[in-house]
């Protein structure tokens, strides 16, 4: 069927602005309510913000917060290093944890799979805060439920939150708790939308399990695995809640995470300056991860096409 | 100028821009419409909330004033406050201060001087003020009594000492005059995991608070003179070393032994349990202790005065509240706001604020009809830790030097550095940032 | 061979259910740790005497009234999530399939992912002065307003990745018939995305829920969400935990429910190839 002239016009303007509207909105929230606080984070990183007689003094200081970044700021750093420890293991045991439950689940029966889901998820849908002040009591020393059940079988009491070689391990474990569940989410969802035809297909190549796993659904899965991954990295080193109430960033700075740090700083001390220094070099980092990881994967990528 | 101008083009856009958002959401968004006379009070949530509300309610029936009370969660309760007082029109005529967040709020030039609200208005004879900290003085930047008047306390909390007569009984023991008394006291409670002869603060959060009196009664001090604006370093004074040996000393030998660890949540769970014989805390925790839902020690817990030093002097530290009327709200708040704080301050209204389970603010109460009421029998211990409190880091980079100190004593509390290397490197570190700041200072002298 | 498949079957659903146990495990203690007293849950008992107190005190008492905080979240978390879904899904059809120039879909894309990077606490003393200027602060149009944008850039990338799943020659045969793209996307794009819409409405739906950093500084009394009352329960000398605990699970109880109703909704809508 031809279009006739005229009509063809009015379709193309219609669909200018549709194409121009449509995107309109989600431009203007972000534009409206983040750009312009992220133009305000790097004009105070280069300044110095004093507060007198009621109003505010910004000094221009030039890259001195940086300098003084670099330079000092070792709880900072010593954030950053407990961050990127704990990101990788909450989020490679969430992944593994998550994965497996999703396997296990996909076996289970009809009934079973949606109570099972159903309980996978209670954890996501706790806010961060309580879970913070629980697992401080459930990890407690004196009188947490943990410590009562490693000496009801006979097993040493640790000091899971006072014990500077322990605390880390404990806001992983909670961390990992709390979210493994989302792996699990998405990595069902990946599970069921597999195609059928190819398990059936390979059926006759693989001898075991094990090798369907290994040579079959873990290739097909890639692509999800690879989106969860990405999605909890992100997430984790945003962890702030759970840390607030479960260690306070202590003992020492065994349990300092980056945005504890950036709170503090920011808010607590108000040296909105530094907080922002920070900020903004915490993004730079990541975005450099990411930029490193997207190479990686797309050069993994090309030499196995061209194998 | 054109600055300006932009900036408030900008905001009527975005004002209209709103406000077209804002239609569906304000059919169902409860009024927020504030009528004059309507004294609004920013609050943190705690304890002594329920006797705070007490007294608003009984003045409000008696003056016909109305109040709209923002009850925020403590952790947020900066971020509101600064929020507010930085604005072009404040949302609150009454901010409720912790000590900590005092010299920031009095040095930003925040608070209106009460003086200029009603030129005749004083603290009255009676009423604490915790080291002068009522008043600032903006050109030595510290709290000086001889300053302006911004604020009037509105909670008394300080730092006692606790401890269970029933234990002390029954091992023949005597409230302890010092430092190493108590350690001898606990020395002969302590039988762990059972009882704990000694609990104590010390994460970074708390450490510094709870050090601060053991290091006053030592002779030592954080800065050499704060009263008169000098703040150069002294943190790392042989005395200091001596306080913090003693502090670790406690916690290590006949302390709980995870004291890094351990938060005013948990310090209390300890006492309230039974499991602690004796311990640092502050007096709003009595209502806690001595609450049958929340405690099994509530007949058998008693207050003291802090032991001293080895020079015998006592000292306490002040974690308390002070109320301040800001800046930016009109006149006619600011007034009805003093008056219900004049009201607040007086001796009678303090009675009835302590029966309603709060911390008063008056030291002269031991004569009223709360005397002989074992409910009330925290008064005496309130009244003589008051007396002796001060505050401990009195200046506007305060929370940051605390901050970065605690870092420091708790790390030596754990035993990652030694007390003499805490010290040490506190003090450079406080020496460097406040050397930054524009603070002229003597260096300190490393041990 | 089939009995090394029942085998693995049941390891698999040991493990399936062992962890379920544990995931159930601290919820059922703090699900009982809200039928008792305060000194009880200190000391540790497990049996303790029962008692209703801590949901009177939270549901109605001067302090707290949390049903209306339960109300505040379910107003900013439902609303936010319909706005960032219509938001996301009409610039995902046309970034997945208009193709808009180049650098727009780079600098938006670009942009979404940097800011969901960036931690929430940095914005929202920017995000205070701005609404407060604008007469805004403590409205539900505020909060509403900082939960969609926060929301904005996942439910983006998972709408595109769903747009992206339904065939193009569809969206063609669609345009060589005469319909303009607005009519593409209300008969086409549109229904074949809800699926899409749930799994993203989910998850945003469930940040809006749990959200504290935001509410915590843009909300006041009247509009005050319910995490934010939670934390209330934290205070500066005691941490009620009782309280604290039945305020969780009456918070619990509408996510809870939107997971058991939508739960199917939502896998097969992820399944759709969200994730891909």
């Amino acid at each position: 069927m031809a279009i006739r002239p005229i009509d063809a016009a009015r379709i193309e303007r219609a669909n200018f602005w549709w194409r121009v509207g449509s995107l309109a909105p989600a431009i203007i929230v972000l534009a409206l309510l983040s750009i312009w606080p992220v133009f305000n984070l790097g004009y105070l990183s280069l300044s110095d913000v004093k507060w007198v007689s009621g109003s505010a003094v910004v000094d221009f200081v030039g890259l001195r917060n940086f300098h003084e970044l670099f330079t000092g700021e070792a709880v900072y750093w010593a954030g950053v290093r407990n961050t990127i420890v704990f990101a990788i293991c909450a989020v490679t045991l969430q992944m593994i944890f998550g994965f497996t439950m999703a396997l296990a689940v996909r076996r289970a029966s009809k009934i079973g799979r949606s109570v099972l889901t159903a309980i996978f998820l209670l954890p996501i849908v706790i806010p961060p805060i309580v879970i913070g002040a629980m697992w401080r009591l459930l990890l407690g020393r004196d009188f947490g439920i943990v410590n009562a059940l490693l000496s009801f079988l006979s097993l040493p009491e640790v000091d899971w939150l006072g014990d500077p070689r322990f605390a880390l391990i404990s806001v992983v474990i909670v961390d990992v708790w709390h979210w493994t569940p989302f792996v699990f989410l998405l990595t069902l969802a990946g599970l069921e939308s597999l195609d059928q035809e190819v398990f059936e297909a390979a059926k006759l190549d693989v001898k075991n399990r094990w090798q369907e796993l290994r040579y079959i659904t873990i290739p097909l899965m890639m692509p999800t695995i690879l989106i969860t991954l990405a999605f909890r990295m992100i997430l984790s080193f945003k962890v702030f809640d759970e840390v607030f109430l479960l260690t306070g960033g202590g003992p020492g700075t065994a349990t300092e995470v980056i945005n504890f740090s950036i709170n503090r700083v920011f808010f607590a001390q108000d040296r909105v300056g530094m907080g922002s220094a920070m900020s903004l070099l915490t993004i730079f980092g990541v975005a450099v991860l990411i930029v490193l990881a997207n190479t990686v994967v797309r050069r993994r990528r090309k030499q196995r096409e061209t194998a | 100028m054109s600055e300006k101008k932009t900036g408030r083009y900008t905001r009527r856009t975005l004002g209209k821009l709103m406000a077209g958002l804002s239609v569906a959401a304000c059919l169902t968004a409860p009024a927020f419409a504030q009528d004059a006379g309507t004294i609004r009070i920013l609050i943190s949530q705690s304890p002594w909330l329920n006797s705070f509300v007490a007294l608003v309610d009984q003045y409000q029936k008696d003056t016909g004033t109305k109040f709209q009370l923002d009850v925020t969660p403590f952790g947020g309760m900066v971020d509101k406050m600064r929020n507010s007082v930085r604005a072009q029109q404040g949302s609150y005529d009454i901010i409720n201060i912790n000590a900590q967040g005092l010299a920031e709020m009095y040095a930003g030039g925040f608070l209106k001087p009460l003086k200029q609200i009603d030129a005749s208005f004083t603290l009255p004879d009676g009423v604490l003020d915790f080291g002068g900290s009522a008043y600032w003085n903006a050109t030595k930047n510290s709290f000086d009594p001889k300053g302006e008047l911004l604020g009037v306390p509105t909670n008394g909390n300080v730092l006692v000492l606790y401890y269970r007569s029933d234990l002390y009984k029954h091992a023949g023991l005597k409230v302890p005059k010092t430092w190493d008394e108590l350690m001898a006291n606990a020395k002969k409670l302590h039988n762990p995991p059972k009882t704990y002869g000694f609990v104590s603060r010390g994460t970074r959060e708390s450490v510094l608070f709870d050090f601060s009196p053991v290091l006053f009664s030592h002779g030592g001090s954080f800065f050499a003179d704060p009263e008169n604006g000098d703040f150069s370093v002294t943190l790392n004074s042989p005395q200091g070393l001596q306080a913090l040996e003693t502090f670790i000393k406690l916690n290590k030998e006949v302390g709980s032994g995870n004291a890094g660890a351990l938060e005013q949540a948990e310090l209390i769970q300890l006492l309230s349990t039974g499991k602690a014989a004796q311990g640092t805390a502050v007096i709003a925790a009595v209502a806690d202790l001595q609450d049958p839902n929340k405690s099994i020690v509530t007949d058998t817990i008693e207050t003291a005065l802090l032991p001293a030093g080895p020079g015998g002097k006592h000292a306490s530290v002040a974690g308390h509240w002070m109320a301040g009327i800001p800046k930016n709200v009109p006149d006619a708040n600011q007034k009805a706001a003093l008056k219900f704080l004049k009201w607040f301050l007086q001796k009678d209204t303090q009675v009835a604020y302590t029966q309603a389970g709060g911390i008063p603010i008056r030291k002269d109460l031991s004569d009223t009809r709360l005397a002989g009421d074992p409910a009330y029998r925290f008064i005496k211990a309130f009244s003589e830790n008051a007396d002796v409190a001060k505050m401990n880091t009195p200046l506007k980079e305060g929370v940051r030097m605390k901050e970065v100190i605690s870092l420091y004593l708790n790390r030596a509390l754990i035993g990652e550095i030694s007390p003499k290397d805490a010290l040490n490197g506190a003090a450079t570190e406080v020496n460097q940032i406040l050397t930054a700041a524009g603070y002229k200072l003597t260096p300190p002298k490393m041990l | 061979m089939k009995a090394k498949t029942s085998l693995s079957g049941i390891g698999g659903n040991l493990i399936a259910w062992g962890y379920a146990l544990i995931i159930l495990g601290p919820m059922i203690w703090i699900l009982s740790n809200s039928f008792k007293r305060q000194i009880d849950i200190l000391m540790g008992t497990t049996i303790a005497p029962f008692t209703l107190v801590n949901y009177q005190l939270i549901i109605n008492s001067r302090q707290s009234h949390f049903l209306w905080n339960l109300w505040n979240s379910a107003v900013v978390s439902v609303i936010s999530t319909l706005v960032v879904l219509v938001i996301a899904t009409l610039a995902a059809f046309t970034v997945a399939r208009l193709e808009p120039p180049r650098w727009v879909t780079f600098i938006l894309l670009g942009w979404a992912l940097v800011f969901h990077m960036l931690p929430t606490l940095t914005f929202v003393g920017s995000w205070y002065v701005m609404f407060t200027q604008a007469g805004l602060h403590g409205t539900y149009t505020a909060l509403i307003l900082a939960q969609v944008v926060q929301g904005l850039p996942m439910a983006l990338f998972l709408m595109i990745g769903f747009v992206m799943n339904i065939p193009r020659e569809l969206v063609q045969a669609a345009r060589l018939d005469g319909c303009t793209y607005a009519q593409v996307f209300r008969h086409l794009i549109f229904p074949l995305s809800l699926g899409g819409m749930a799994a993203a409405g989910a998850l945003s739906f469930i940040s809006a829920w749990s959200d504290f950093a935001i509410a915590l500084n843009l909300s006041n009394k009247d509009t005050m969400t319910a995490p934010v009352a939670i934390a209330t329960f934290a205070q500066e000398h005691q941490i009620l935990y009782g309280q604290m605990a039945a305020a969780s699970m009456l918070s619990m109880i509408p996510a809870l429910a939107f997971i058991m109703f939508g739960q199917r909704f939502v896998v097969r809508g992820l399944l759709a190839g969200a994730v891909k």
